[in-house]
């Protein structure tokens, strides 16, 4: 059994990864423990108000990379521990039977070399698959240099694997990560898509990913505005068919001359989440949303901002406006948009009916009319309303989550 | 008129047809306040009358049965009135009407069956098993829908062969799989003996739970949220 200590270490070490998601694989239960649950399960909340679904845990921290902003680097003075994988393989198992988790998160610092690492986490992995007979959801990270046979063998175990990209350019990557290329975290990834694809197109037994590939991009250690970070987000959904990019604002944990010494607001954040949700399931581009300055608005969520700037198209007759239209008036998501098209069916619905509906109509009100019925404000008077209350100083306490409406909105940023 | 039923779906079925022309009908299962002077009627199931109505009911709505058995697991105080609206509505318009949201009775059905889907949802989620020392694995649980067999499919398609109860102490029973059955039993209290590693598996558990969370981003409001206090009582990370 792996002690207190050590994975308080291994642990402390995996947390600020973002993603803990475990939706996306059917896999089934083959005569073992565990299945995939395609929706995904939390299992708990912590304190900071995130979801618990995998174990997130490093194989080990001891790295020999000098990544500026990591609290692993190989000259930080930290306490450091190397789990074996029977170690983890064993918290897994308990952990998952016992239903606290869905999964494993598997990463690693760069131990003694790339290969090496990539070596511990294949170990690890088809141990759990074959002989701790494993079938619940594991994601594992991608080590950037690993001798690509191994990357691929691994990529047969897990549902998901990522390599995070971490600094959105390659100019930040060298000064802050200089032992990493871009092309050492695109290479990979570019052929685990094409390995994935060759084995649906194949349709072969057993699994390849089923879960996809993600990355993460760290917000606020460099200079990158919004519009080229979600530039390369949409060319990665594009290009590289990603299921999913988190961002992680940066909180400064080292002190370097080269970092900022405060931590990027969440705000920011925020309203990097709630742009992809618009990229991801709304139709929106990256160039659309962006302001002229190349970043998005604080003051107001990217949806509101770009109506804004396009009042010529609003305000939408709610009874007949397409899906497609219903999904950019802001305050309108995919839930209400789904109730929309399906009540009308029965017949025209009014402003009242759609507040019987939950539909949340403090900004919605503005760019809609309900038969023929418009009870918004004309365009300065609603800018006004919906910065206000929602306007704070940019930085580091916000009050975001204080309603119903943008609870969910905070951890998925549907809009 | 009250029309007092059993909380089975026959004898609701029953008191449907029975109540039907009556425009001032109450539907209720659980004690009441009975103002003076109304009538009541004690509604026993008639099958017969049941597997009519069951069959017309059908023939408007396929999946309405499936409304019915969610509905009657309700916790809520007002679900008897929400499912006599449901299914008069049903019978009403003749047709599906699941979607019509902006008919009151339809929305709210619709908002008391989403009520149960997240909680079951959340305790696929937030069940939390004990390991006894014969192997099987024991989950004290208290959801506010009587739900605990509906988690049989779930958690016989992860564990596998294991044995396990999950055992709703309020309502004092039990969804059990023994290992090659799965069967719903009456259950007050259990004597549960733990495994030798299980008090250090819980300990490792809620050590992993307070060293990944980043204190320096609290957002309690968000937990309480997702994870509402009234789960916290079998969650050993939350004790
Ligand atoms: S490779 Fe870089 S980011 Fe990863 S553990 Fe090592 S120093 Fe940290």
């Amino acid at each position: 059994m792996i002690s207190e200590e050590k994975l308080h270490i291994l642990v402390n070490g995996a947390k600020f990864d973002v993603s803990c998601s475990s939706s996306g694989s059917k896999r089934k239960n083959g005569g073992g423990i565990g299945n995939g649950f395609a929706e995904g399960c939390c299992h708990s909340f912590t304190p900071d108000g995130r979801c618990v679904s995998l174990l997130k845990i490093l194989m080990s921290n001891d790295c020999i990379y000098h990544c500026k902003y990591c609290v692993n680097r190989a000259d930080a003075d930290v306490p450091r521990a190397t789990a074996t994988p029977e170690e983890i393989c064993e918290l897994v198992m308990a952990f998952y039977k016992r239903n606290y988790i869905e999964g494993l998160f598997l990463s690693s610092a760069v131990c003694r070399t790339p290969d090496y690492t990539m070596e511990q986490l294949l170990r690890t992995v088809k141990l759990l698959r074959t002989e701790y007979k494993f079938f619940g959801y594991i994601h594992v990270k991608g080590i950037p240099y690993a001798d690509g046979a191994l990357v691929r063998e691994t990529a047969r175990y897990a549902d998901r694997m990522s390599y995070n990209i971490e600094l959105p350019s390659e100019q930040s990557l060298k000064l802050l990560a200089p032992q990493k290329t871009r092309e050492s975290l695109l290479a990979p990834m570019r052929s685990l898509a094409l390995q994935s694809s060759q084995f649906k197109a194949e349709k072969r037994k057993g699994h390849f990913l089923p879960a996809g590939q993600t990355t993460q991009l760290i917000v606020g250690a460099s200079p990158e505005p919004d519009g080229q970070i979600l530039r390369l987000t949409q060319a990665l959904y594009r290009k590289n068919g990603l299921k999913r990019v988190y961002y992680s604002s940066y909180v400064p944990v080292v002190h370097d001359a080269l970092l900022p010494d405060r931590p990027a607001g969440e705000l920011r954040e925020h309203r990097l989440y709630q742009a992809d949700w618009l990229l991801r399931f709304y139709g929106f581009t990256a160039e659309e949303i962006v302001n002229d300055d190349g970043n998005l608005s604080y003051d107001l969520d990217p949806k509101c901002a770009w109506a804004l700037n396009h009042m010529q198209y609003f305000p939408v007759e709610v009874n007949r406006a397409p899906l497609e239209t219903l999904l950019r008036v802001p305050g309108i998501g995919a839930r209400s948009a789904y109730k929309i098209m399906q009540a009308r069916r029965f017949g025209a619905l009014t402003f009242e009916d759609l507040g019987k509906m939950h539909v949340v109509l403090k900004r919605a009100r503005h760019f809609i009319t309900a038969n023929g019925k418009f009870y918004g404000a004309n365009e300065t008077a609603v800018r006004g309303l919906l910065t206000a209350g929602e306007r704070n100083d940019g930085a580091v306490q916000l009050n975001l989550f204080s309603d119903a409406e943008t609870a969910h909105s905070a951890l998925t940023g549907e809009l | 008129m009250i029309y007092f039923y059993d909380g089975s779906k026959e004898s609701f079925l029953t008191a449907f047809v029975l109540s039907y022309g009556d425009g001032d009908a109450t539907l209720t299962s659980r004690d009441c306040q009975l103002s003076l002077g109304q009538e009541t009627v004690f509604v026993k199931a008639d099958p017969a009358r049941a597997a009519k109505a069951e069959a017309r009911l059908n023939a408007i709505d396929s999946h309405c049965m499936r409304d019915l058995d969610l509905l009657l697991r309700s916790g809520e105080k007002q679900r008897d009135g929400v499912l006599l609206r449901y299914f008069r509505c049903l019978a009403a318009y003749g047709r599906p009407v699941r979607d019509m949201y902006q008919v009151d009775a339809a929305r709210e059905a619709d908002r008391a069956l989403r009520k149960i889907g997240t909680e079951i949802h959340r305790m696929k989620g937030f069940v939390r098993f004990m390991e006894c020392a014969s192997g099987a694995l024991y989950a004290p649980v208290s959801p506010d829908n009587d739900i605990c067999d509906l988690l049989l499919p779930h958690f016989r398609g992860r564990l596998g062969s294991i044995p396990f109860v999950i055992h709703d102490v309020s309502r004092r029973k039990a969804a059990v799989f023994d290992g090659e059955h799965s069967f719903v039993a009456p259950l007050g209290g259990a004597e549960i003996v733990l495994s030798a590693d299980e008090e250090n598996w819980r300990d490792l558990w809620k050590r992993y739970y307070a060293s990944v969370n980043i204190p320096s981003r609290e957002r309690l409001k968000q937990m309480r949220g997702y994870m509402p206090v009234r789960y916290w009582r079998f969650m050993p990370e939350k004790r």
